[in-house]
């Protein structure tokens, strides 16, 4: 073998060998060096305007770089977990985004929800929620959707029945707001109309909406207000049974036998529920095809005495 | 005549540098994002298309326009053949025109099939052809903008070396973005010598906003969204863009025309 080509093949090897070892090399620093305690949680810029400044006229590339950032930094759970605040930046992240494109409406709306859902699916701050879809309703005053939203975060985050008619009712006066807005208000304000204007709320959301995400997400509320509807009925006639005959039911299909119902309802997903006798209380079974979302109203003595007044006494 | 010779040579000469290759890596990016961004953006995917293929335009041809702009002269005379070139009877001027003008179509056709291959991503994901034609005024703006830029190389480029040149014009590229800071930063000093400073040079200096602010909304924004951009706003950017840059050859030129090659 001649010393040019010996060379070559000395190289050759001592290149393979380097790429060979590179993969473990680096692996090996990971190991030692980098344990995921917590996630570096950064935001580059502390204040909108002089991450607008320092954009150099690429302002709406920036936006949807902040943006998509805000939709990742919201969306991984489990690196939310680690972060020493849960979703401390994300509001920031998201004054940066509307800052540098004010018109990103998805921004304030999806944004906005991003903050209001309770810990841990959410900031669990409506607070900000309803800061940021203020900031959006000044730069876009005939945009009846942003007060939708506002009315929305105090209704189901909030509680707060009149100012989110309050905010429906403004949207219902822009020349461009569906016609139901006002309906929506008016419920809001009637007493013990909670549920009645969540169920219209998401119904709305179902009927409205073009996208699919958000038709999901209302559907699956709706299914889940059947789902405790359906378990406190037949809470409600086990309870008849046992002050009845003394003592619960063996299994649902007693109450069809006794004549206390004329059948025994599946969920939405057509699978029975799951009935305990010795405690009387019903619930989703382990093989639904539901997904369940806990409904943060407690109805259930109103629902009860809706349902007494309905069959009358025992 | 000599003025387009010389410019036909300048833009072979760029594509014989493989400066087209650039296109590839904006194919690469149109590709990755129209693939890519649907899972990473809630909704809006072909504003961040376009938001991402208007930037890169603007970027990929800043980048092209200040590393190509500052070599225009200096590589002549690298070479020594601005030597056999003078000799003949060429004037300076239609030297330092025809170099620009080749510069400047090199960088068209670049806009020109990027921006169809913006157009053709968007079609790919339903956008009408009435959506994409109101693109067609942001990608002429970015187009005079990197005239500008062009022109402000060729100015370092008669008398620097490339590297000084290509930091100049990048420093003056950046300043350009923040002429308007310029003026507030005069008003809040209380100085009516430092406020007449700040006007000089907010007039002295390109102002590369005049091309991305038009009726104080981003360019880029604008079109992301569909919006029509004001025509008055755009016949407005094209003056600024050529008594500016008329003003950058006619000093290039004059530079050129006293410097001494022996």
């Amino acid at each position: 073998m001649t010393d040019g080509r010996r060379r070559a093949w000395l190289l050759i090897a001592s290149f393979g060998a380097s790429a060979a070892l590179l993969k473990p090399v680096q692996d090996r620093v990971d190991a030692r060096f980098r344990q995921p305690s917590t996630v570096l949680d950064v935001l580059y810029f502390g204040s909108p305007r002089v991450a607008r400044a320092l954009a150099l006229g690429y302002n709406s590339l920036l936006a949807d770089v902040y943006w998509m950032r805000s939709i990742q930094y919201y969306g991984r759970r489990d690196e939310a977990a680690r972060r020493p605040v849960r979703y401390g930046n994300l509001v920031a992240l998201l004054e940066i985004t509307t800052e540098l494109d004010p018109d990103l409406l998805d921004a304030y709306r999806f944004g906005g929800v991003f903050l209001a859902e309770p810990e841990p699916a959410g900031a669990g701050r409506p607070d900000q929620a309803i800061e940021l879809l203020d900031r959006g309703i000044v730069r876009h005053p005939l945009e009846w959707r942003l007060y939708f939203d506002k009315g929305f975060t105090y209704f189901w985050f909030v509680k707060d029945y009149a100012k989110a008619a309050e905010a429906w009712l403004a949207a219902s006066r822009l020349p461009t707001a569906p016609n139901w807005m006002e309906a929506l208000a008016a419920m809001s304000l009637s007493r013990g109309g909670a549920v009645e204007t969540a169920r219209a709320l998401w119904e709305r959301q179902d009927q409205e909406s073009n996208r699919q995400d958000v038709k999901k997400n209302a559907r699956n509320h709706l299914i889940s207000l059947r789902v405790d509807e359906d378990r406190w009925t037949l809470e409600f006639f086990v309870e008849r049974y046992r002050k009845k005959f003394g003592a619960w039911p063996a299994r649902l299909a007693d109450l069809v036998r006794v004549g206390l119902l004329k059948y025994v309802p599946h969920d939405p997903s057509d699978t029975p529920y799951l009935y305990d006798p010795a405690t009387g209380e019903v619930r989703l079974s382990p093989a639904t095809g539901v997904l369940y979302l806990k409904i943060p109203y407690d109805y259930r003595a109103a629902f009860m005495e809706k349902l007494a007044r309905a069959f009358g006494p025992n | 005549m000599r003025v387009l010779a010389i410019a036909r040579n300048t833009f072979r000469e760029n594509i014989r540098d493989k400066v087209l290759y650039n296109l590839v890596l904006f194919a690469l990016l149109m590709i990755v994002s129209s693939l890519a961004l649907g899972q990473l953006t809630l909704g809006h995917t072909d504003k961040v298309i376009v938001d991402l293929g208007l930037s890169s335009i603007s970027m990929i041809g800043t980048l092209i326009a200040i590393f190509i702009g500052i070599s225009l002269v200096s590589k002549e005379l690298e070479r020594r053949t601005v030597y056999a070139l003078l000799a003949k009877p060429v004037h300076r001027w239609e030297f330092i025109l025809g170099k620009f003008l080749g510069l400047a179509f090199t960088l068209t056709v670049n806009v020109v099939i990027m921006t169809a291959g913006l157009i053709l991503t968007l079609a790919c994901h339903g956008v009408g052809a009435g959506s994409c034609l109101r693109l067609l005024p942001a990608v002429y703006l970015i187009l005079l903008s990197l005239g500008l830029t062009t022109a402000l190389a060729l100015v370092f480029s008669t008398f620097s070396t490339p590297a000084l040149s290509a930091l100049f014009t990048f420093f003056l590229w950046v300043i350009g973005h923040f002429n308007g800071d310029l003026l507030e930063l005069g008003r809040l000093v209380e100085s009516a010598v430092f406020l007449r400073l700040c006007r000089v040079l907010y007039y002295v200096l390109p102002n590369f906003s005049n091309f991305s602010v038009i009726d104080s909304r981003n360019v880029i924004q604008s079109a992301a969204y569909y919006r029509p951009i004001d025509p008055w706003g755009v016949a407005w950017a094209t003056a600024y863009g050529l008594v500016y840059g008329s003003l950058l050859l006619g000093i290039a030129i004059a530079v050129f025309s006293r410097r001494d090659f022996k």
